[in-house]
């Protein structure tokens, strides 16, 4: 091999790289970042991955401000017409969201850790301030301290509500939050009690919200009295329960095997989550500190780690957009595909959040997520009818078209002058993180070859549509 | 860009229709026939219904003194025996009662109960102990066991978009399809058909992919013909669970090689304020199954159709401080059918002096329902299904 080919081979694995890293640390690459990263070192590209992440924009927009008091005797329709005021913001705050995962001038590191916790602190949303609020708190420690983002999220005002803390009073607890912080948020089943879940509730009791949708401490209801929680004796509470499962080591590694199951591959290496754990805990749970060692080691860029993982529906979705610069007329369109798709934002299925992997996959599923690009395309029309309550102004209508625009230009103009061998295969590796082993003449008979602006075109529709294109 | 921009011609845009190769493969294996065995319904009840309010103790003290204001009136509680009665707002199903279509039974659960939705969902749809991970659904393996290979993936559908854990395999998963049309309108593209005939070698996920679309091509066009054949007369509640009984009475009726139908309504989680939410729900599920045992009676089918409902959990004895309950243990589970061998009550009603920490305790495992089903309904063959020994019931 010629000294030429072989730095051509080098230039690509470093290429190859920097795609699986924007694919796991963000959505993927823009056409630009694409043809940028040919001038990156991967260690360039992982620092620069953080450096944009620094600066963290608090969000703030679609929102509802509750005035201070109760309005008395609001009707049955004014009632109704807050919700269905509500219900719009919210869905404006998630679309706004997926927008900005798709958007190379955002950092995709920050909106995909944001994501991975607002799956972890799954809560069922359907207010504006307290959607917005909670996305800001996660936003302000999603890659500071786990401990930080814990505190933090057990006095949000979303998670209080879904998880009935607002009802945990003195005398009449009520477990929900106390029992899903240690199963799902912190330690994990088998390091706790069935008593540590009644005592810790004790220990939350009068953590609630007011009209306005701020915590507030109700001191009345709260239980002062002394708790026994895993071993300890004391008047604790919430913090203080908070604390001790912080101290314990198998909440780092709980938190750190989820981690890895989601940026690194389902299939867990137990000597890796046993280094990262404790890489973890002794950092002082240092999400930042944790997620760059992922990030820098080589094993992350292992062949079995690459295009292993099957996109999650806003992956999918929000990689299409920064790939082909999709832009939805409405936001409701968005919406109405997460449904579909299985993963609506600020409403997961249940406290337990997304399962993700395989179990995004059944036949209905499947068959919309392969055809996604041709609707987006509009090569064909979707008329497709979400089974529940569509959750908008547009309540239980079909959808007929999905009604976007997507801008080849920059596709188009890269592969101009190209023979179509060299575009098949720039654009095969651009498209699929996973090996297909189509030939360019598999294609044929559904490509336009004759023209170049349509070949590419059709091409990039045809490599959207292939299951390959669902894996990350 | 627009759409005409896009297309030069219009070659791309792909209706027509072929057979493709991989149906082949179904062919004069033996398909199931839903006419030469039985119909197996099965409707989940998501979010831990509270069966003390569903099947009411109405003589029962305890149950008055511990739900102040939760409590079903005396006077209004629908009583089909001495000890319980129906929630009021479950008139429908009433008949269905008096005409021996219906069983009740008390106090169906596990050991050791896990009170966390989805574990105890998983618990149920797995068949597992509360102390055991399984990955696959007690239908899943009832599939895998029954017909290795052969089976079609129709042979268990859910009315959903997404299928349950119940369903899932390592074979053979079921299928879920909330409405044939459109499941057809997704399948049909020629070019998904002409790399689906591709050979194939792939990482496992992306051959899960694979094989999901080919099976999908070779259901959906048989699913949408047999949706085509029987269209019902019966009145069902214009409410998706209506829709969904409905769709699956005119299946059935239509002999879709389908054995097993699932179905969830959903929201039952009532920690607060429980009494409009759970009386909505039951209302909306006693009108659309009486519906659909009105339905299947008059097309001769209730003899060979078996409805089970259950739910993860049911809630504690006493109310909480929001006027609602919190997650409990056991339930009562219901079934419907022509054929059933103890109509009525099956035992009696929950012990509400003799409590764990607040809650019943379970009297019969709710895998010994699921083993006489499998066994005595769908002659399968328990031990490859379930783990471990579970003593029949008394039912069909």
């Amino acid at each position: 091999m010629s000294a030429v080919k072989m730095e051509n081979i080098l230039k690509m694995t470093a290429i190859e790289k920097i795609k699986h890293l924007y694919w796991r640390a963000g959505f993927g690459m823009s056409p630009k970042e694409w043809k940028n990263a040919s001038n990156l070192s991967l260690e360039q590209a992982v620092n620069d991955l953080f450096d944009r992440a620094k600066s963290i924009q608090k969000i703030k927009a679609h929102v509802f401000e509750f005035p201070s008091d109760r309005p008395k005797n609001l009707s049955k329709e004014e009632k109704k017409a807050i919700r269905k005021n509500e219900r719009k913001l919210v869905l404006k705050q998630n679309a706004d969201w997926v927008r900005r995962m798709a958007d190379p001038s955002e950092s995709a590191l920050l909106e995909k850790m944001c994501l991975f916790w607002h799956g972890h602190f799954a809560c069922t949303t359907k207010g504006s301030k307290i959607a917005n609020d909670q996305l800001n708190t996660i936003r302000k420690h999603a890659l500071g301290t786990f401990g930080d983002l814990v505190h933090a999220m057990a006095k949000d005002v979303s998670m209080i509500r879904f998880l009935n803390n607002q009802q945990n009073r003195k005398n009449k607890p009520n477990e929900n939050f106390a029992r899903e912080l240690m199963e799902l948020f912190t330690i994990g089943r088998g390091n706790y009690t069935e008593n540590d879940i009644k005592e810790a509730a004790r220990a939350f009791t009068g953590w609630s919200s007011n009209f306005k949708r701020d915590f507030v401490f109700r001191k009345n209801q709260h239980d002062f009295g002394s708790k026994t929680f895993m071993g300890k004796k004391g008047n604790f509470n919430g913090d203080e329960i908070i604390d001790i499962i912080l101290a314990r080591p198998e909440t780092a590694d709980f938190i750190v095997r989820k981690i890895y199951r989601f940026f690194v591959n389902e299939r867990v290496d137990e000597t890796r989550v046993k280094y990262l754990s404790k890489l973890f805990y002794n950092s002082n749970y240092d999400i930042k500190k944790l997620m760059h060692s992922i990030f820098s080691s080589g094993w992350f860029y292992y062949p079995g780690n690459i295009g292993t993982k099957i996109k999650s529906p806003i992956e999918l979705m929000a990689g299409t957009m920064r790939t082909l610069g999709v832009m939805f007329d409405e936001p409701t369109t968005l919406f109405f595909l997460e449904k579909a798709l299985g993963q609506v934002l600020f409403n997961p299925p249940n406290v337990a959040g997304w399962p993700g992997g395989k179990a995004w996959i059944d036949n209905s599923t499947l068959m919309l997520r392969l055809n996604l690009v041709t609707y987006l395309f509009q090569a064909v029309d979707l008329n497709f009818k979400t089974k529940e309550e569509f959750e908008s102004a547009q309540r239980n209508k079909r959808v007929r078209r999905i009604k976007a625009e997507v801008d080849l230009i920059p596709m188009v103009e890269f592969f101009k002058n190209d023979p179509q061998s060299s575009v098949f295969k720039n654009l095969s590796s651009y498209l699929l993180q996973a090996n297909s082993n189509l030939e360019l003449t598999d294609f044929d008979r559904f490509i336009i070859k004759n023209n170049q602006d349509d070949f590419v075109k059709t091409l990039i529709l045809r490599l959207m549509s292939l299951p390959e294109y669902q894996m990350c | 860009m627009k759409r005409r921009d896009f297309f030069k011609t219009s070659a791309l845009a792909s209706t027509s229709l072929m057979i493709p190769s991989f149906l082949k493969g179904y062919v004069g294996k033996g398909l199931f026939s839903s006419r030469s065995g039985k119909n197996l319904v099965v409707i989940q009840l998501s979010g831990g219904n509270d069966g003390l309010n569903t099947v009411v103790p109405f003589q029962n003290d305890i149950y008055y003194r511990s739900r102040p204001t939760l409590g079903v009136d005396k006077n209004k509680v629908l009583k089909i025996s001495d000890a319980q009665g129906l929630n009021p707002v479950m008139e429908p199903l009433r008949p269905l009662y008096d005409d021996g279509l219906m069983c009740i039974i008390n106090s169906v659960g596990y050991p050791n109960p896990d009170r966390s939705h989805f574990r105890s969902m998983d618990i149920w749809h797995t068949a597992s102990s509360s102390d055991e991970y399984l990955s696959t659904g007690w239908i899943g393996r009832y599939l895998d066991n029954h017909c290795e290979g052969c089976t079609p993936p129709y042979h268990a559908l859910e009315a959903d978009d997404s299928l349950s854990l119940a369903l899932k395999s390592v074979e053979q998963n079921g299928f879920a399809m909330s409405d044939p049309k459109s499941l057809k309108r997704a399948t049909n593209n020629k070019f998904l058909k002409a790399i689906s005939n591709h050979d194939h070698r792939h990482e496992e996920n992306v051959a899960y992919l694979y094989k999901t679309m080919i099976d999908t091509q070779s259901s959906a066009n048989y699913l949408f013909e047999q949706s085509k054949i029987y269209q019902s007369k019966q009145y069902y509640p214009q409410t998706p669970f209506g829709r969904d009984l409905k769709q699956i009475a005119e299946l059935i009726t239509a002999e879709t090689d389908t054995k097993i139908y699932y179905v969830s309504l959903s929201g039952f989680d009532t920690h607060a304020n429980q009494k409009n939410q759970q009386e909505r729900l039951l209302r909306q599920y006693a009108d659309a199954v009486a519906a659909f045992v009105k339905d299947l009676k008059q097309n001769q089918l209730l003899e060979d159709t078996l409805i089970l409902t259950f739910s993860e959990f049911g809630r504690r004895v006493k109310q909480n401080g929001s006027n609602g309950t919190d997650h409990g243990t056991a339930n009562n589970l219901f079934l419907f059918g022509g054929k059933l061998k103890t109509p009525g009550f099956y035992n009696s009603a929950p012990d509400l002096k003799i409590l764990d920490n607040g809650d019943l305790i379970y009297e019969i495992d709710f895998r010994r329902v699921y083993a006489t089903i499998l066994e005595d309904w769908l002659d399968a063959d328990v031990k490859q299904i379930l783990k471990g020994n579970f003593e029949k019931l008394n039912l069909v």
